[in-house]
Formats: structure tokens, sequence, C-alpha cells
């Protein structure tokens, strides 16, 4: 039984209203997955962390927090009538608010992610869709954003599992273009959501400012950064002899190049040593990080993801 | 260093325009192939460290540059031909005479003197130099240019296969004028001969050959010395009886040594006659066989040593020739009755005769005696010449070919034409003539006999028919009682049907043979003793054909264009041509040269070896170059 049934959302018309290539992407077959990984995930969780996230925040919880005196106007049903009696003062009891996780899936849609047949927006997509739906699925907040230079199109603030579609739908509606600038995409996406939370950026990094500004703008206000770092092997070896003109699919930079295949040796021990630098610049800096390679299916990819843990807690 | 081929300015435009071709498309260069990467600056960061690897990377480039410009300097070098200094001389002129006589096919050395000749010119065109040029001619009757001039060694090579040996002595006056020729006004001019130098006298009606500035060299080829040859071979039937026949023939021993040879004369292919001879050096033996019989047609010589060994030469050791064909001639005898004239008739079985008496010849054949060769009119003329050839005995009146003129007294053949073939072999100077008259010969007529008074005996042609008019009456001389009578008859006939003593049993070879064709013909199939067909000119009523190997050949007629298919054409005409010379037949080589009075040199500056052409080596250094242009190219040495 898919998804579609399981919610009892299979005969909406806004629900089936799906492209075709929604439907290639986000099949029967990726939706079943869906529920496995949800299953899955609460039983990796259960009795361990809920997926609700308590704050600081004081307010209407159950959990008592502290005590302040009391100010003209309070609620007179939190004062603390047993310590008006033993102490007789006015104090009024404070609790801990319980709040739900807000949750950014920021996708990289930049040309790059286009390259080679959009391998890798493809699979960022699946990775954003099955997180959004685990998210969505222990009641999180769930905000997909799509980023080249800035951000080209966000989808509001979600919760609940059937928003799901909303999700497949805006996903699907993504087209790789323009340049990458994870800096000031970063610097626009943190202007315009106040609420912090996990800022998961799925992306392969090909920043031409540098991968670091975008990952450290998130940090530095105060959002918990989570880098799925997305790889395509064929990019590390790719299949060129001879005398070739060289451009950039995103900058349109040309160059000529012979390629010969101690050019080849040195270009992917280069592309390997990029994808070490961010795993280091991740580890130093206390960033989750994984690295996503399009070859593996994007189901393995996220049990690997529960397992590193910061994503759940 | 001088350049052969183009000059240094064209070369040098050349190789400015090509240079610059090369170079603007070294900067063109052709567009790259394009492929788009997801992510420049890895790229970048990998190129800026080859790059920074050495500066010979960024030579590369112009080192594959120089390897173009190299290939194209050396592609336009060659183009000019460049000759060392020392090396560049002016080339020679040669005009090699390969005698292709028949003594060169003595086999004294092997495979033969032609084709040891063949080999020593083979050995100068490999020693050709690379300016110089050579005309190869046959010598033998006439002499044959085998190609143009030319310092090709495949097309001069070619040209010396097609020799062929003939069976003539060579014309070597005329091979001399022939090689002046064409040498005339060339520079470095020089004849080469090469022959065993039996060629004759460089003398001809002209007068001596000048050789001018031409030089002459001489390569001697042959060494041997032995040779008997059959140096003369004639047959004749007897002319009263044609059954028979008799031949004469010579063997000359050129050598110097004697020798024993076995004669063996054949007759239509069967044993006629076989002798041994022993002929001493130097020694002419004509031997003369009479009274043979036995062959009809043909009639061959040959000979053979003694001990089954072979002479130096066998072209001279057969000899061929065709016996005169008999014809039947049917004659036409208009008489009252001679028997003089009848009994001579008898002697030759070959004629058909007709006794007819003058009053049923007007009665029967007044119309022109049709189906006759011959018409003998005895004491009586007719009105109408025949249509036949004739004889007139003592003719009169107006049908006479020739006007009598008057009687005389006692007439006796005064004058006489020996060389008319009815008079041949026949004794008339004295015959005794009671009373003759005298003829006036027409314009063309020929006087065989005359008196001091004037012509007795004339013979001419009326109408395309022959005659002969005799002027006095048989019965009035004792012509008749002598043996010169049947001779002078049947000379005659004989000369009505061609069938004359002069019949030449075989020609000889290198002559220019014109052989008799019965009809109007402009051309006839000529058959070669090889069995080849040749189309031969007809002029005059005769074929024309320079003839150069012996044997038996066959004429015939070929009808002309146009001519309708059925038209009648003349019968088959045999001969048979031989060699037959006894210069031809000493083959002892000779030494030196003499011509125009300077001895001919040998033969200088043939060094069979490489050819000194350095574009050659420039081509094969182009070649070289393109090797490794093409192998530094793929293991990117030079990109």
């Amino acid at each position: 039984m898919g998804l579609l049934e399981a919610l009892g959302l299979a005969r909406a018309p806004s629900a089936r209203a799906g492209s075709a290539r929604e439907d290639e992407l986000f099949g029967d077959d990726f939706q079943r997955k869906l529920d496995y990984l949800a299953v899955v995930s609460k039983k990796v969780f259960a009795g361990r962390m809920r997926a609700e996230r308590r704050t600081k925040k004081s307010g209407s919880g159950v959990e008592f927090a502290d005590h302040r005196d009391y100010q003209p106007g309070d609620d007179f049903r939190y004062l603390d009538w047993n310590v008006y009696q033993r102490f007789d003062r006015l104090l009024l009891r404070l609790y801990e608010e319980e709040e739900d996780l807000a949750i950014y899936l920021i996708v990289d849609a930049s040309a790059s992610m286009g390259f080679g047949g959009a391998k890798k927006l493809r699979y960022a997509k699946q990775l954003a869709a099955a997180l959004a739906y685990v998210g969505l699925a222990n009641l999180d907040r769930v905000s997909i954003v799509a980023t080249n230079d800035r951000v080209m199109e966000r989808m509001p603030t979600t919760r609940g599992k059937a928003r799901i579609f909303k999700v497949f739908r805006f996903l699907t509606s993504l087209e790789p273009s323009g340049t990458t600038n994870l800096g000031d995409a970063m610097k626009t996406f943190v202007a315009q959501n106040k609420r912090r939370g996990l800022a998961v950026l799925l992306s392969d990094l090909y920043d031409p400012a540098g991968f670091e500004q975008g990952i450290n703008v998130l940090r530095y206000n105060k959002f918990e950064p989570f880098v799925v770092h997305i790889v395509d092997p064929s990019e590390a070896k790719p299949k060129l002899q001879g005398d070739v003109l060289l451009y950039d699919c995103e900058t349109g930079d040309e160059r000529e190049v012979t390629v010969t295949p101690k050019v080849l040796e040195r270009f992917t021990a280069a592309h390997r040593e990029y994808t070490q630098a961010v795993g280091r610049f991740c580890a130093t800096r206390q960033v989750s990080h994984i690295e996503a390679d399009v070859s593996v299916p994007f189901d393995e990819l996220i049990l690997r993801v529960f397992r590193r843990g910061g994503f759940l807690r | 260093m001088l350049f052969a081929g183009l000059p240094f300015a064209e070369l040098a435009a050349i190789f400015a325009v090509a240079g610059a071709a090369v170079v603007a498309l070294y900067i063109l260069k052709l567009r790259r192939r394009t492929v788009a990467i997801p992510f420049s600056p890895l790229w970048q960061k990998v190129l800026r460290d080859k790059e920074a690897t050495s500066l010979f990377s960024k030579l590369k480039r112009v080192l594959s540059l120089l390897l173009q410009l190299a290939l194209l300097a050396l592609l336009v070098f060659a183009l000019g031909d460049p000759r060392a200094q020392a090396a560049f001389v002016k080339g020679r002129s040669l005009v090699v005479l390969i005698d292709a006589s028949a003594s060169m096919q003595a086999t004294d050395v092997s495979p033969s003197r032609l084709g040891a000749a063949k080999d020593e010119v083979k050995g100068m065109i490999r020693g050709l130099g690379g300016a110089d040029r050579m005309l190869l001619a046959q010598m033998d009757a006439v002499v044959t240019p085998l190609g143009p001039m030319s310092g090709d060694p495949a097309e001069l090579e070619r040209a010396l296969a097609t020799v062929a040996p003939t069976d003539t002595r060579a014309d070597f006056a005329r091979a001399l004028r022939f090689a002046t020729d064409a040498l005339r006004g060339l520079e470095r001019a020089e004849i080469v001969v090469v022959s065993d130098g039996h060629l004759g006298d460089p003398a001809d009606s002209f007068g001596a050959v000048h050789l001018g500035d031409a030089k002459l060299s001489y390569v001697k080829v042959g060494k041997g010395k032995n040779n008997v040859g059959i140096t003369q071979f004639s047959v004749r039937r007897y002319p009263l009886d044609k059954g028979r026949y008799e031949v004469m023939l010579e063997l000359t021993n050129t050598g110097e040594a004697d020798a024993d040879v076995e004669l063996e004369l054949t007759g239509d292919g069967q044993p006629v006659d076989v002798t041994k001879l022993r002929l001493r050096a130097g020694e002419r033996l004509p031997r003369f066989y009479p009274n043979l019989s036995g062959a009809s047609r043909t009639l061959e010589a040959k000979i053979a040593f003694a001990g089954g060994g072979h002479d130096d030469l066998p072209a001279d050791d057969h000899a061929y020739a065709l016996l005169p064909e008999r014809h039947r001639a049917k004659v036409l005898v208009v008489t009252a009755g001679n028997m003089y004239l009848e009994a001579a008739l008898l002697l030759d079985e070959y004629l058909d005769v007709t006794d007819v008496t003058p009053a049923d010849y007007v009665a029967k054949y007044a119309a022109g005696a049709r189906g006759f060769d011959t018409v003998i009119f005895d004491g009586v003329t007719p009105a109408t010449p025949p249509r036949a050839d004739a004889i007139y005995l003592d003719p009169r009146g107006p049908g006479s070919p020739v006007k009598v003129l008057g009687e005389l007294k006692q007439p006796g053949f005064d004058k006489i034409d020996r060389k008319h073939p009815v008079v041949r072999f026949t004794a008339l100077d004295d015959v005794n003539i009671a009373r003759g008259r005298r003829l006036a010969p027409e314009p063309g007529d020929k006087v065989v006999g005359a008196s001091e008074e004037g012509p007795i005996l004339v013979a001419g042609t009326r109408d395309g028919h022959k005659f002969v008019a005799l002027g006095f009456d048989l019965r009035e001389s004792d012509l008749t009682l002598r043996v010169a009578w049947p001779l002078l008859l049947l000379n005659t006939i004989n000369w009505f049907s061609d069938d004359d003593a002069t019949y030449l049993s075989s020609f000889r070879t290198g002559d220019v043979w014109r052989i008799p064709v019965a009809g109007d013909l402009e051309e006839a199939s000529l058959k070669l003793p090889d069995g080849l067909v040749r189309q031969v000119p007809v002029h005059e009523g005769r074929a024309v054909y320079l003839g150069q190997r012996a044997g038996f050949y066959e004429l015939s007629p070929r009808p002309r264009l146009g001519d309708a298919p059925d038209r009648a054409i003349g019968p088959t005409t045999a001969f048979a041509a031989n060699l037959l010379d006894a210069e031809e037949s000493a083959i002892t080589p000779r030494d030196a040269l003499v011509v125009d009075g300077k001895p001919a040199g040998p033969l200088e500056g043939f060094h069979v070896g490489v050819r000194r052409e350095i574009w050659i080596y420039l081509l094969i250094a182009a070649a070289l170059l393109t090797v490794l242009e093409w192998a530094t190219y793929h293991r990117r040495l030079t990109v």
C-alpha cells in the first residue's frame, strides 16, 4: 500500500496532480521507501529522544522551570500559593514551554547540480523529500529553500505528513540554473528565516567563492548546519582525451586543454582533495557532514544520516 | 650546390607561400572539441600546476611548428633537385646502336651475341648519370629507334627488351647517319656501337659518314670464330624439262680450322641428297647438283657438323628455295601446217596445243581466241588481234601489231638484246635467213633482234596482251634446224606467262622485296616464316616489303576496301628468303672500329651504382620526419 493510500488522500485531485516528472522522481517506489524510512526512524530513536524539542523559553508546559516575582497583570493561575503561605511572598511559577523543531532543507539548484544529466540535483531532491517526510512525520516544521547565488524559491514552513505532496511539487518544479554563491544565498536565507533551526544544506559545494562562506553564515547565525555533500564519482574521472575546449557550465569560462592521462590523474587527485577539504572543514567546526555519493541508493544514505545523528534529537 | 629542378628563386617563393600558410594554420588552429565541466576552478588548479612545471611546455607548440616547417623545407628543397657542385656536370647525349644483324645470333657467348649486347646496354642504362639522356636504336638492314631519348632507366629497359635478331646484314652507314642526325646540336654527343664489328664500310651512296663532334665508342661483343655457312643457294627448272631442276650452292668455312660438315638437300620435306664435305679453313666450296628431280615446290639445304656438334652461327646453316611453279599453258596454233613449229611445241609437256587452219580460226575464234593463253600465227595475220598473248611468225597486212615496211634480203641477227627473256640461252648470231621483212616497232616496243637493215624480232604489248613478231618465214631460214628455235619459242611462251628463267628461287633478306601480285590491289597479306601475318602495300602490281627473316613466305592478295566480298582475287604467291651473305657468316669479332678516319674509343663513364640524386634522400628524410611528428603527437610531446 502506498503512501497516498496510507494517508487517505489518494482521491484528492490536488494530490494526484503531479506532473510526469513528479511521478518519475517521487513515484510509488519512492513513496514506499519513505514509509519504510519513517518507520525505521521511529524504531531507531524510540525511547531515546522524542521528536519534540524543549526550549528554554518558559511558557505553558508541564515541566517546572523557576519562580519569579508576581507582577501586576500576571495570570493568577500560575501563582505558587504554597510559597505564599510559607514565605508570604507572591511568586509566580514558571514552566518550560515545549516547541517543535524547524528544519530547513536548503537545496542547491545551481547549474552545476544539473551537470551530467542532473543526477546530483535529482539525488538532492530525493534526499530532501525523504528528510522532509521524516521531519513532517515527527511533527517538525519543515521548510525547503532552493538556492544558487541567491534564494531562488522557498516552500513556506509546513508540518504534518499530509503536506508531503506539497514538498514533492515544490521539489519537482526545481530546475538547475545560475551560478553558485552559497555565501550570498545563505545570507539571504538567514535574513528571511528568523527562527533558528536545523539547516540541511544539500549541495555539490562547487562554489567559486569557496564553500566555507555559506556554512559559516549559517553557523554565525545560530543555525545548526548539516552538510550533505552531493558527489558524482564520474566527475572525478571525466572521459576526456586530446585537445578540448573546456567551459564552465555555470560561469561559461573557457579554457583550452590537451588532456593526457597524466592530466587526468592530476584532476582526479584535485577532486579528491576538494571533497576531503570539505570533510575536514566540517569536522574541525563540529558541523555535521555526510558525503552523498549519487551512486548509492538514497534510502541507504538516509539511514546513514539517521545514524550520524544531529538530524533527529 | 646547384639546383637541377626548380631554380632557387622559385623554391624560395614556394617556401614563403607554403610556410606562411603553415604558420597561419598554426595561428588559427582548428576549433577544439568543446566539453562542458561543472566546476572550472578544479581544472585551473590542475593546469596551473602543469604550466608551472617547465618552460619547455610552452616550447612544445613551437617545436611542432618547427617540425612542420622543416618538413616543408625538405619537400621544397627536393623540388629543386639539388646536386652537389662536384657531381653536377652536363649530361651526355647518347645514341646506342645495337647490332641486330645475323652475325649477332652467334652463340659463342651465352645466350647469344645479341643477348650479351643487351646485357651490356642494360649495364649502360644503369650507369647513366642523372643528367644523361640515351636513345636506343636497333641496327640491321634499317635503323629502328626503340623509343625517345630518355634518362628514365625503366623506360630505356623496356625499349631494350624489344630488340630482336634479324637475318640481315647491318646498314652501318644508315645507322651512323641516323645517330648523327639525332645528336645534332646536343652537347656531349656520343655514339655507342654495340656489335661484333661486322658492319661493313661506313659509307653509302652519299659518301663516307662524318661524325662531326660526336664521340664514337665501340663495345665489342663475341669471341668465337668457327662457322660454316651456306653463302649461295639457287635452284631453277630446266627450260626444256620443267620436271627436273638443278641446284647451285656454295658453302663457306669462315673459321680458322677445317670443318667436316654434312650437307642435306630436302625437296618438299623429303631428302633429295646428303653429302659429306670437308672444308678447309677459309675455303669457299661451290656445289652444283644437276638434273635433280623429286621436288615440286620447296627445296631446303641444311648443314650440320659431322661430329654432331654445331658451329657458332646457326642462322646461316639453313637455306630455303622455291621451285618456279609449273603452269599448263593453252596454246592455239593457227597454221596451214608447220612441222617445225608443231615439233618444238611438243617439247614442253605442260603445253596444251590446239592446231587450227586459218580458215577455221576465222570461223571459230575470230571473236578473240578466248580461253587460250597464247596464239601463234604462222604466216597469217588476223584482221583483229586476239584477246591473248600472240606470236606472229612473218606477219603481214593491217592486222599486224607492227608495221611491215619492206622486204630484206638475207637478213641476220646482227643485233640481239641478249637480256630479253625470249632470247635467253639462245644462239642466233649465225642464223641464216633467205628473206625477211623489216618490222617497224612502235614506241614502247622492244627490238629484240635486228639485222643491219632493220628489226626482225620485236616484242611489245598491245591492249594489255604481249606479242612477239618474227619478221621472216621459218621455212626460209635454218633457225628451225637449231636448238635456238624451240628455246626461242618456249622462252616466248614462258615470258608471256611470267614463267621465265629469270625466276628468283629466293629473295635476300635485308633487301626491299617487290613481289609480283596478280590483280589490281592496294594491299596484300604476307605470312611470315614465324606464322605472323602482316599487311603490305602493293605498288604498281608488286607487294613491297623489307624482309628480315629467312624462310618461306606466302603472299595473299587482299581485296580493296569496298570491293564485293565475292570478287575474285588472285592466287597465293609463295617465295623464299635467305641470308646468303658471306660477310655475315664471317663472325670473327673485330677489335676496332674506324669511322671517319677515327678509331672508336672504349666505353667510358658508365658505372653501375647508386644514383646521386639528393631529392630521393630529401623525400626519405621528410617521410622520417612525418613519422617522428606522428609519434611525438601521439605521445603528446609536441602538443
